[in-house]
C-alpha cells in the first residue's frame, strides 16, 4: 500500500517537472503565442476564383493562432458584404463597380474607408471535358475568336471549322459544345467580359444586344441557349469533370482544372502560340499589366488596367491573366474593431510573404516584388495594424530577384516550336491532365522534344504493343506517348451513324416489354374472374 | 387486426355523459327525479395547474399566428418598394434584372411549380405505398424499424439531398431522361431542344440540371412527411370496418381497398398537399443542381429550370437594396402559394372521415 502511494507521488513529482519544462521552453522558444491569444477570429467573402489559394493561406495561419473564416461565393458577393458590413474583408477581381454599364445598380463605398490589395496572380482558364474516340483530348487549342464564338452561343460544335483550324493535330467529333457558364454574380465573368469587350468587341456587342447584358464588362454573364449555369468556380469546374458532362467548357482559375485533373484549353496569344496558364505564363503576362500608382486616390491605387496584357507579344504570354484582390478596411466600423484588424493585418503579412511560395504549387503565380512592397503599405492602413519589418527577401517569394525585376520570367521556358499557330499540334497535356498525351491524326503528328518528354516522364516502358497503361487516378487507358506511331492508331475518326427513324425493332421490343409486364400484373387477376365469373353461373 | 375496438370519441357508447341518460340505456333518466330532464351542466372547477396549460397553450397559438403574419407583413414592407416600381409587370415578365427595372416571377414561379410538381408525382406513389406497406402488411418488428427507416430520411439534411442528386442520381437519371425524351418527345413537356436521338456521340448534357432532376431529388425529400402522414390516417381506419370486410370475405387488398383507403383519402390528400407545401419552399437542394434560365421552360427533360427560392439563395448574396426587395416580392409570391396551398390541403383533409385525426 505504502509503496504504491509512494510510486503514485513520484510519478506526480515526476510528470509536474516535466509540465514545468515543456512550459518553460514553449515560452522560451514560442514568441507567435504571446501574440495568438489577441488574435480574434476574421471572416472574409468574395472571389471563387482566388478562393483555392485563400482557402490554403486560412489553413496555414491556424498554426499561429489565427481563426480566418472565408465563404468564396463570387466576388460580388464579396463586395455586397463588405458593403453591408457582415465581413471584415472581401476578395474581388474586380474593383467595386461605381459606374457599372451592365445596367447594374452602382456600389458605392464610403470614400476612404477602403484599400485595394492584389493578393494573387492567376490565369482564367478554359477547362474541358472532351474525348474523341473514347479517350480524352488533352491537347486543345483554341484561339481568341473561337472562344469568344463559343461562349457567345457562335460556335456550337467541335468541329466547327474554325475549330479544327486551331486543331490540325486532332480529328474535332460533331459533338455539341456545351457552354458552362457561372450563374452567380463573379469576378471571373466580369474579366473575361472585359477580354472579350477589348479584343472580340464585334462579337461581343452582337450578343450583347441580343441578351441585354449593357455596353461594358459584366459580372452576371447572360445564359443563353444551350448554355448551362453553374454558381462559382467550384460548380463550373465540378458539372465539367462529370461523366455525362462530354463536350463541355467552362471558365475557371486554372487551379481548379488542376484539382478536378482536367485539360485546360491552351489560347492564342498575340505572339501566335498556343498556352496555357502556367505561372510562368501568367508572370509574363502580367509584366504589361499597368498598375495604377496613384496613392493617393484609394478608389483606384493598385487596381489593374490589362489592355496591354492581351496585347503583349512575347510567345510566353497567356493572355486572360489578371491578379485579384483584397479590399481591406481602413477605418474602425461596428464590424471591423483593432483587434480584427491586428489578425487582419498579420494574416495579410503571412500570406503577402510566406504564403507566395506556394501560389505556384496550386496553380496561381506569385506577385512580383513592386506588388508585395505596395501591398505592405497597404497593410499599415488597416486599423490596429502592427507594422512587421519583414526582410523582403526572407520572404522566398519564387519571383524575387536581388535587383527588383521578375525572377520567374526570366526562367519562364519559351513554347514549344509545335505550340505555335501552323500545321504542328503538340500532343502533351495540359492542365490537371499533363501526364495523358494525346495523339495526333497520322501524318502532322510532331516528335517535338518537349512532348515526348512530359509523355515518357508519367509512362513506363515504351516497349511496342504495350503502349496503352491503365492510369488507376483517371480510370482509363493512356498512350505511352514516348515512342511515335504505336498509338496513332487511336486516335480513330468518329463516325457518327444515322439511326433509323421510325418504327423500328426496338419500339417492337419495348411494346413487347410493356405487354409482357402489363400481362404478368393483370392476368391472374382476368384468368381468377373469368374463372369466377364461370363458376358462379 | 382483431382485437376489440377500443372506445372513441363519436361512438355511442362514450357519448351519451352529456347527454343526461344512463350508459346502460334502460331508459332511466339519470338526473334526480322531480328536476326537468335537462343536460347537466358540466363544470370543471379549473386549478392552478390547468389555468397556467391553458394560458401557455392559448399563448403559443398565438405566437405561431403572430409569427406568420410578421412574415407576410415583413415580406409585404421589403417587396413594396420592388412591386410599385413595376406593378403588374411584375406577374407577367420573365426576366430577372432588378436594377434596370426588368424583373417578374412568370419564370421562376412557373418553374417553382413544375419541380414541386415533379416531386409531387414521384414522391405521392412512393410515399402511398410505403405508408400502406407499413401500417397493413409488414410485420410488428418491421414496422417499427421502418418508420425509423423513413423518419431518418425526414432527419438528413437537405444540402446533402442536393449534393448527392448533383453527383450521383443526375448521371444515373441521365439514361431516363433521354429515353423518355426520345420516345415520348412527341408529348411537348417530354421534348428536348437540341437533344440528338439519332447521334450516338451526343452529349448528355441537355438532359441535365434540368427540372426533371431537380423534382426527382426534392421527390425524396418530401416522401417522409407524406408518408407519415398517410400512415397516421390509414393506421386509424376503424377496426370494426376491417373486421367487417374480413368477414365478408375479402382479401388483404379488398379489404385495403375497400376500407382503408376510403377511410384514408383526407390523409392521402393532405399528405400530398403538404408534400406539395415543402417542396415548392425546397432551396439549397434544386439551388445546387438547376441551372438556372430566365425564361418558361416547359421542357421537363430539358437543362435550364428555375425555383423562386433557388433563385433567393443563388442572389441574395449580391443583390443591391432594390434587388434585395424585389427578392422579397418574389419571396412573398412564394409565401402567399404555400399558403394557399396548405390552407386547400386542410379545408379538403378537414371534411373527410380521417380528416379529424389527420396532422394537418
Amino acid at each position: 500500500m505504502s509503496s504504491d502511494s509512494g510510486h503514485r507521488l513520484r510519478r506526480r513529482a515526476r510528470s509536474a517537472v516535466l509540465l514545468a519544462v515543456s512550459l518553460a521552453l514553449a515560452v522560451l522558444t514560442a514568441p507567435v503565442p504571446a501574440f495568438a491569444d489577441t488574435y480574434v477570429p476574421i471572416d472574409g467573402a468574395g472571389s471563387s476564383w482566388a478562393a483555392n489559394a485563400v482557402n490554403q493561406w486560412t489553413t496555414d495561419v491556424k498554426q499561429y493562432g489565427m481563426r480566418v473564416t472565408y465563404a468564396g461565393n463570387g466576388s460580388s458577393d464579396g463586395r455586397q458584404r463588405f458593403l453591408a458590413q457582415t465581413v471584415h474583408f472581401a476578395a474581388s477581381d474586380i474593383p467595386f463597380q461605381q459606374h457599372p454599364t451592365d445596367g447594374s445598380s452602382p456600389e458605392n463605398p464610403t470614400p476612404n474607408t477602403y484599400a485595394y490589395m492584389p493578393i494573387v496572380a492567376g490565369g482564367t482558364a478554359f477547362m474541358y471535358n472532351l474525348k474523341i474516340g473514347g479517350r480524352r483530348v488533352t491537347n486543345l487549342r483554341l484561339s481568341g475568336p473561337v472562344i469568344a464564338k463559343i461562349f457567345t452561343g457562335g460556335i456550337t460544335r467541335w468541329n466547327d471549322p474554325a475549330i479544327v483550324a486551331d486543331n490540325p493535330g486532332l480529328n474535332m467529333p460533331a459533338e455539341k459544345i456545351v457552354p458552362v457558364i457561372r450563374s452567380d454574380g463573379s469576378g471571373s465573368s466580369a474579366q473575361f467580359s472585359l477580354w472579350m469587350q477589348n479584343q472580340q468587341l464585334s462579337i461581343w456587342n452582337a450578343f450583347c444586344a441580343k441578351h441585354s447584358c449593357g455596353l461594358g464588362a459584366t459580372s452576371y454573364w447572360p445564359t443563353f441557349a444551350g448554355a448551362i449555369a453553374q454558381s462559382g468556380d467550384l460548380g463550373v469546374s465540378g458539372y465539367v469533370a462529370q461523366s455525362y458532362a462530354e463536350g463541355a467548357i467552362g471558365y475557371v482559375e486554372y487551379s481548379y482544372a488542376i484539382n478536378r485533373g482536367f485539360p485546360v484549353a491552351k489560347m492564342l496569344n498575340a505572339a501566335g502560340y498556343y498556352t496555357e496558364p502556367t505561372p510562368y505564363n501568367v508572370a509574363v503576362a502580367l509584366l504589361k499589366a499597368k498598375i495604377n500608382t496613384d496613392a493617393s486616390n484609394p478608389a483606384v491605387y493598385l487596381t489593374q488596367d490589362l489592355t496591354d496584357v492581351y496585347a503583349y507579344t512575347d510567345p510566353r504570354v497567356y493572355p486572360m491573366s489578371s491578379y485579384s484582390y483584397f479590399i481591406l478596411p481602413t477605418v474602425t466600423s461596428k464590424k471591423v474593431s483593432t483587434d480584427a484588424g491586428r489578425t487582419l493585418a498579420a494574416f495579410s503579412y503571412f500570406f503577402e510573404c510566406q504564403g507566395q511560395q506556394q501560389a505556384p504549387d496550386l496553380g496561381y503565380s506569385p506577385l512580383p516584388i513592386n506588388l508585395v512592397q505596395a501591398s505592405f503599405d497597404q497593410i499599415k492602413k488597416i486599423p490596429g495594424a502592427v507594422t512587421q519589418n519583414i526582410n523582403i527577401q526572407g520572404c522566398n517569394n519564387p519571383t524575387f530577384s536581388r535587383d527588383g525585376h521578375n525572377k520567374l520570367v526570366d526562367v519562364a521556358p519559351q513554347p514549344q516550336a509545335c505550340d505555335k499557330r501552323g500545321p504542328t499540334q503538340c500532343v502533351n497535356g495540359t492542365g490537371g491532365a499533363k501526364s495523358q498525351t494525346t495523339p495526333s491524326k497520322g501524318g502532322t503528328r510532331t516528335s517535338g522534344g518537349g512532348g515526348s518528354t512530359t509523355g515518357v516522364t508519367a509512362s513506363g516502358s515504351p516497349t511496342p504493343g504495350a503502349s496503352l497503361r491503365y492510369d488507376p487516378a483517371t480510370d482509363q487507358y493512356v498512350g505511352a506517348g514516348g515512342d511515335g506511331g504505336t498509338d496513332q492508331a487511336v486516335a480513330g475518326v468518329p463516325v457518327a451513324l444515322a439511326a433509323r427513324r421510325g418504327w423500328s425493332g426496338e419500339q417492337t421490343l419495348m411494346l413487347l416489354a410493356a405487354a409482357v409486364v402489363l400481362g404478368l400484373v393483370l392476368a391472374p387477376g382476368a384468368v381468377s374472374l373469368l374463372l369466377g365469373g364461370r363458376r358462379s353461373r | 387486426m382483431t382485437a376489440a375496438p377500443e372506445p372513441r370519441d363519436g361512438d355511442p357508447t362514450v357519448a351519451v355523459i352529456s347527454d343526461g341518460r344512463d350508459p346502460a340505456g334502460v331508459g332511466r333518466p339519470w338526473v334526480p327525479a322531480g328536476r326537468p330532464a335537462t343536460p347537466r351542466r358540466l363544470r370543471a372547477k379549473s386549478n392552478a395547474a390547468d389555468r397556467v396549460f391553458r394560458g401557455g397553450a392559448r399563448a403559443s397559438g398565438f405566437t405561431v399566428l403572430v409569427i406568420m403574419l410578421a412574415v407576410g407583413l415583413f415580406l409585404s414592407l421589403r417587396a413594396a418598394e420592388a412591386l410599385k416600381a413595376v406593378g403588374f409587370r411584375f406577374v407577367t415578365t420573365q426576366e430577372w434584372q432588378p436594377d434596370t427595372h426588368r424583373f417578374g416571377i412568370a419564370a421562376v414561379l412557373t418553374g417553382t411549380v413544375l419541380i414541386a410538381s415533379v416531386a409531387v408525382c414521384f414522391s405521392v406513389p412512393l410515399s402511398t405505398g410505403t405508408a400502406l406497406f407499413i401500417s397493413e402488411i409488414a410485420p410488428r418488428w418491421m414496422k417499427r424499424a421502418l418508420v425509423t427507416l423513413v423518419d431518418l430520411m425526414a432527419a438528413v439534411p437537405s444540402v446533402v439531398y442536393g449534393l448527392w442528386g448533383l453527383f450521383f442520381l443526375q448521371g444515373q437519371v441521365v439514361g431516363l431522361a433521354r429515353w423518355l425524351s426520345t420516345w415520348f418527345g412527341w408529348i411537348p413537356i417530354f421534348a428536348v431542344d437540341g437533344a440528338d436521338p439519332t447521334n450516338p456521340l451526343a452529349t448528355a448534357s441537355v438532359y441535365t440540371a434540368s427540372t426533371f432532376i431537380a423534382g426527382i431529388t426534392v421527390s425524396l425529400m418530401v416522401a417522409p412527411i407524406q408518408c407519415s402522414v398517410m400512415r397516421e390516417a390509414f393506421s386509424q381506419a376503424p377496426p370494426g370496418e376491417r373486421e367487417g370486410a374480413y368477414a365478408l370475405g375479402a382479401t388483404r387488398w379488398g379489404m385495403v381497398s375497400a376500407v382503408v383507403l376510403p377511410f384514408g383519402k383526407g390523409g392521402i390528400i393532405g399528405g400530398t398537399m403538404l408534400g406539395l407545401g415543402r417542396a415548392l419552399g425546397e432551396t439549397i437542394a434544386v439551388y445546387l443542381i438547376i441551372s438556372p434560365v430566365f425564361q418558361i421552360q416547359p421542357h421537363i427533360l430539358q437543362n435550364g429550370a428555375n425555383s423562386v427560392s433557388a433563385l433567393i439563395a443563388l442572389r441574395y448574396g449580391d443583390a443591391s437594396g432594390f434587388g434585395m426587395s424585389a427578392l422579397m416580392a418574389a419571396g412573398l409570391a412564394l409565401f402567399i402559394l404555400t399558403l394557399i396551398v396548405n390552407f386547400t390541403a386542410s379545408s379538403i383533409v378537414a371534411r373527410s372521415r380521417s380528416g379529424a385525426q389527420s396532422e394537418v
